[in-house]
C-alpha cells in the first residue's frame, strides 16, 4: 500500500467519519431521551440535502445560509413527525417494537413524498452547486485538501462540541440527560417532559438536516441518500452503546476508518473487493451485538445514560 | 300465471345470447411490470404511459376495423429490485392471467424475473435491458428494441484500441450490467492488443466511492508507468458525477484520458461542472445510436398530446416493445408459448420509432449501430465523431451528424 493510499484514505476516513458523528449523535439522543430507535432519521437527512440543493439552485451560495436552511428544514420533519405520529404513539405507552416500526413507517411516508416532489421537478441526482476547490496538497505524501473537507470536518466538529457543552453545562442539557436516566423521575423532579422532548426534537432536526447538507456536497443528492447511509450511522450509534456520547462520536470514526482505510488494507493485502464495503456496519453492528452489546457505553459513562 | 311464467323463460331464452353476443369482446391482457418507485421510478412511470399509449391506439385501431379483440394493461412495480420484479411478474401473472409483459426494466430485475417466467410459460419483452447477461438461448425474454451490453464493451475496446491506449484502470458497478460489460471489454480488449486492464468494483448503491477513486486513481498510476493508460468508468450517472467530482482535484485522474459509458455521456454532467474535465480527458462515450424513422415523429406528437409532456429516454423502446407484443398477441392469442414462438417473426417484420427490430438467436435486437461521442467545443452538449456498426465491427471516425 502506498503512502498516497494511506494518507488519502485517512483523509476520507475523517471526513466521512464527522458526518457520521453529526447523524448518528441525532440518533443516539433520540434513544436515550425519547426512547425512539428512530429509522426516520434518515429521512430528515434527506430532507436537509434537498433544502440544500433547492437554495443553491435558487442562487443561495452563501454555506452558513444554505446549512441553516436545510438545518431547519429538517427540523421541522422531524417536528411534524413527532406531533402527527410519535406523540399520540407516546400517549398509548407503546412497546419500543411499536415505536420501532412507527419510526419505519414514518420514513418510508417521507421518503416516497419527496420522491413525489423531486419527480416532479426532476431533481434525481442532482449536486449541491459549489465549485470544489483545492485548498492545500501536499504531493509527496499525496494529501489533498479540499473546500469541502473545510466545510464538512470543522463544522461537525463544532456542532458536536456545541451539543456538548449543551448537554453538559445547560439547564436544558440537564434536563435531557435526567430524561435519559429515569422519565418518570424527571417528571417526579417537575421537568417539563414534553418540552425538552420537543427541544430534543428540534436538536436532532436540525444535525441531521445540516449533515444533509454537507454530505450534499461531496454526492449526488437522491432520495435514498439518507437511507443508504442510514446503517452505517446506526453501526456508530450502537458502537456508543446507543446511549454514549462520547462512544457515539468514537464509532463514528471507527465506522468511517473501517469502511475507508481498512477497505484499502483489505484490498491490498487480501483482495478484497469494494464492493464488500456496505457489509463492513453490518459486520459491524453483529459483532458489537455479540460480543459487547453496551459497546463503548461502559468505558465512557459507566451507567446508562448519556456521558456527563 | 303458468303463461306469464313461460313468456318470461322465452324471453329471458331469447335476450340472454343476443346480450351474450353483445359481450362477444375478448380482452387479452397485458403485463407492465416496471419500478414505479424507487431510483427508477421516473423511468418506470414513464415507460408505462408509453405502453398505455400503444395500447390505446392499438385499441382504437382494433375498433375501426371491426375487430372483437380489445387490450387492456395490468401494472405492477419491481420497486427497482431482482426480488421485487420476480414478485411483481408473479402478481401480474396470478391475478390476472396475462402471459406477455412488457418489461422489467434493468437486467438485475429482468434476471430476477426470468425462473418464474421461463417456468410458466410467461414471455418478457424488456424494452431497455441490455446486461450482456441477460443474452440467453431459448429463455422467454426478448430484448427487442436495445442491443446487449456486449456491442458497447466492443466498441469500448476498439476504440481504447484506436486511440493507443495498452492499459485500462476501469471502475464498474458490481452487477450483472457492469460485471457483463468489463468482462467482454476485458476479453475484447486483450484480444484486440491491449496489455493490462485492472477493475474496481464498486457495490451498486454506495455510500460513499471515495475509497474506490482513491484505488482506481493508485492503478492508473502504476499502470501509466508501464505504457499509455486510459480510465474507463462503467458507473450509473449519480455515481458518476461523485467519482468525478473526486477525480477533477486528483493530480492522476485529472491528467489522464477518461472513456466512460452512455450513462455518462449526458449534457447533465455538463450542466453540473464537469465539461472542463472531461474536455481535458479527452472523455468518449458511445451510444445506441436512434435513428429517424416513420414513426419517430408520430410517437412524440401523439404522446405530447395525450400526456402534456414529451416522453422520456427510451420511452419509445417501451412504446415498441408493448406494440411487439400486441402485434404477436393478435397472431396467436393469449398464449405464452406461442407468443414466444412467434414473437421473433414478428420483431423482425416490425418498424420501430427509432430503429427496426431484428433479433439474434438470444432474443436479442441485433441491429446495432453506436455514436461515437466527445464533449463538444463549446462544452455545452456532447458531440457524435464517430460510428460502431456492431454487425461488421467497423469503427468509423469523422462522420457527419
Amino acid at each position: 500500500m502506498t503512502t498516497t493510499l494511506i494518507v488519502d484514505s485517512l483523509v476520507r476516513s475523517f471526513q466521512v467519519g464527522s458526518l457520521y458523528a453529526l447523524m448518528a449523535l441525532g440518533i443516539t439522543l433520540t434513544m436515550t431521551v425519547i426512547k425512539l430507535p428512530n429509522f426516520a432519521h434518515a429521512e430528515y437527512v434527506t430532507v436537509g440535502a434537498y433544502v440544500a440543493l433547492v437554495m443553491s439552485m435558487a442562487g443561495i451560495s452563501n454555506p452558513l445560509l444554505v446549512m441553516m436552511g436545510a438545518g431547519m428544514g429538517a427540523v421541522i420533519v422531524a417536528l411534524l413527525s413527532h406531533y402527527i405520529v410519535f406523540l399520540p404513539l407516546e400517549r398509548r405507552s407503546p412497546s419500543l417494537y411499536t415505536m420501532l416500526l412507527a419510526s419505519f413507517s414514518v420514513g418510508l411516508i417521507i421518503r416516497y413524498i419527496i420522491f413525489l416532489f423531486v419527480d416532479r421537478f426532476d431533481m434525481f441526482d442532482k449536486r449541491i452547486q459549489i465549485p470544489l476547490e483545492i485548498w492545500i496538497r501536499n504531493r509527496e505524501i499525496g494529501l489533498v485538501l479540499t473546500n469541502v473537507f473545510f466545510w464538512v470536518v470543522p463544522t461537525s466538529i463544532l456542532l458536536v462540541l456545541a451539543l456538548s457543552l449543551l448537554l453538559n453545562f445547560t439547564p436544558v442539557g440537564r434536563e435531557m440527560r435526567a430524561l435519559a436516566d429515569n422519565l418518570d423521575l424527571a417528571r417526579v423532579l417537575g421537568i417539563r417532559v414534553e418540552r425538552v422532548k420537543v427541544l430534543t426534537w428540534v436538536l436532532v432536526g436540525a444535525m441531521a438536516g445540516i449533515a444533509g447538507a454537507l454530505w450534499g456536497l461531496s454526492t449526488a443528492i437522491n432520495p435514498l441518500m439518507g437511507w443508504v447511509v442510514i446503517l452505517s450511522v446506526f453501526a456508530a450509534a450502537i458502537l456508543g452503546g446507543l446511549s454514549s456520547f462520547t462512544g457515539t462520536i468514537l464509532g463514528a470514526y471507527i465506522v468511517g476508518l473501517s469502511e475507508n482505510t481498512l477497505m484499502q488494507v483489505l484490498h491490498s493485502y487480501v483482495g478484497l473487493d469494494f464492493s464488500f464495503k456496505p457489509a463492513i456496519p453490518f459486520i459491524i453492528i453483529v459483532l458489537v451485538l455479540v460480543l459487547r452489546p453496551q459497546a463503548f457505553a461502559e468505558i465512557f459513562s459507566g451507567a446508562r445514560g448519556l456521558d456527563r | 300465471m303458468k303463461k306469464l311464467l313461460l313468456a318470461l323463460f322465452c324471453s329471458v331464452l331469447l335476450v340472454v345470447p343476443a346480450l351474450a353476443q353483445e359481450d362477444e369482446t375478448e380482452t387479452y391482457v397485458l403485463g407492465v411490470v416496471q419500478p414505479f418507485t424507487g431510483s427508477l421510478g421516473s423511468f418506470g412511470s414513464d415507460f408505462a404511459r408509453g405502453i398505455d399509449l400503444a395500447v390505446m391506439q392499438m385499441n382504437a385501431e382494433l375498433e375501426a376495423a371491426g375487430s372483437s379483440v380489445r387490450f387492456e394493461t395490468a401494472s405492477a412495480d419491481t420497486e427497482g429490485t431482482p426480488d421485487g420484479a420476480a414478485r411483481a411478474v408473479q402478481t401480474v401473472v396470478q391475478t390476472t392471467g396475462a402471459e406477455v409483459i412488457v418489461g422489467p426494466l434493468t437486467t438485475a430485475e429482468v434476471l430476477g424475473a426470468k425462473q418464474f417466467a421461463d417456468e410458466n410459460g410467461v414471455v418478457l419483452v424488456a424494452p431497455a435491458s441490455s446486461g450482456a447477461a441477460g443474452g440467453i438461448p431459448g429463455d422467454n425474454i426478448f430484448r427487442v428494441m436495445y442491443p446487449p451490453d456486449n456491442y458497447a464493451a466492443r466498441a469500448f475496446a476498439q476504440i481504447a484500441i484506436e486511440r493507443g491506449y495498452e492499459n485500462i484502470a476501469a471502475l464498474y458497478v458490481d452487477d450483472p450490467f457492469g460485471n457483463g460489460l468489463i468482462d467482454t471489454f476485458t476479453e475484447e480488449f486483450q484480444a484486440l492488443g491491449g496489455s493490462t486492464v485492472e477493475s474496481i468494483a464498486y457495490s451498486p448503491e454506495p455510500t460513499d466511492l471515495s475509497g474506490e477513486v482513491t484505488r482506481l486513481s493508485a492503478n492508473a498510476d502504476s499502470l501509466s508507468a508501464e505504457g499509455s493508460t486510459a480510465v474507463f468508468c462503467v458507473c450509473f450517472l449519480a455515481d458518476a458525477q461523485r467519482v468525478l467530482q473526486q477525480a477533477q482535484v486528483d493530480p492522476v485522474l485529472s491528467d489522464i484520458d477518461w472513456m466512460g459509458i452512455e450513462n455518462l455521456a449526458n449534457p447533465e454532467l455538463l450542466e453540473a461542472g464537469f465539461a472542463d474535465f472531461l474536455q481535458n480527458a479527452n472523455f468518449v462515450s458511445v451510444s445506441f445510436a436512434d435513428t429517424q424513422t416513420p414513426l419517430t415523429q408520430p410517437f412524440i406528437d401523439s404522446f405530447t398530446e395525450e400526456y402534456g409532456d414529451a416522453p422520456g429516454p427510451f420511452t419509445n423502446y417501451a412504446f415498441d416493445a408493448a406494440n411487439i407484443a400486441m402485434l404477436t398477441m393478435l397472431t396467436v392469442g393469449n398464449d405464452g408459448d406461442a407468443v414466444k414462438s412467434m414473437l421473433p417473426f414478428v420483431s423482425n417484420h416490425y418498424i420501430g420509432t427509432a430503429v427496426q427490430a431484428y433479433l439474434d438467436e438470444n432474443g436479442d435486437q441485433a441491429i446495432v449501430v453506436y455514436g461515437v461521442f466527445e464533449v463538444a467545443e463549446d462544452g455545452s452538449d456532447f458531440a457524435l465523431i464517430g460510428r460502431y456498426d456492431g454487425a461488421t465491427g467497423e469503427l468509423t471516425f469523422d462522420v457527419e451528424e
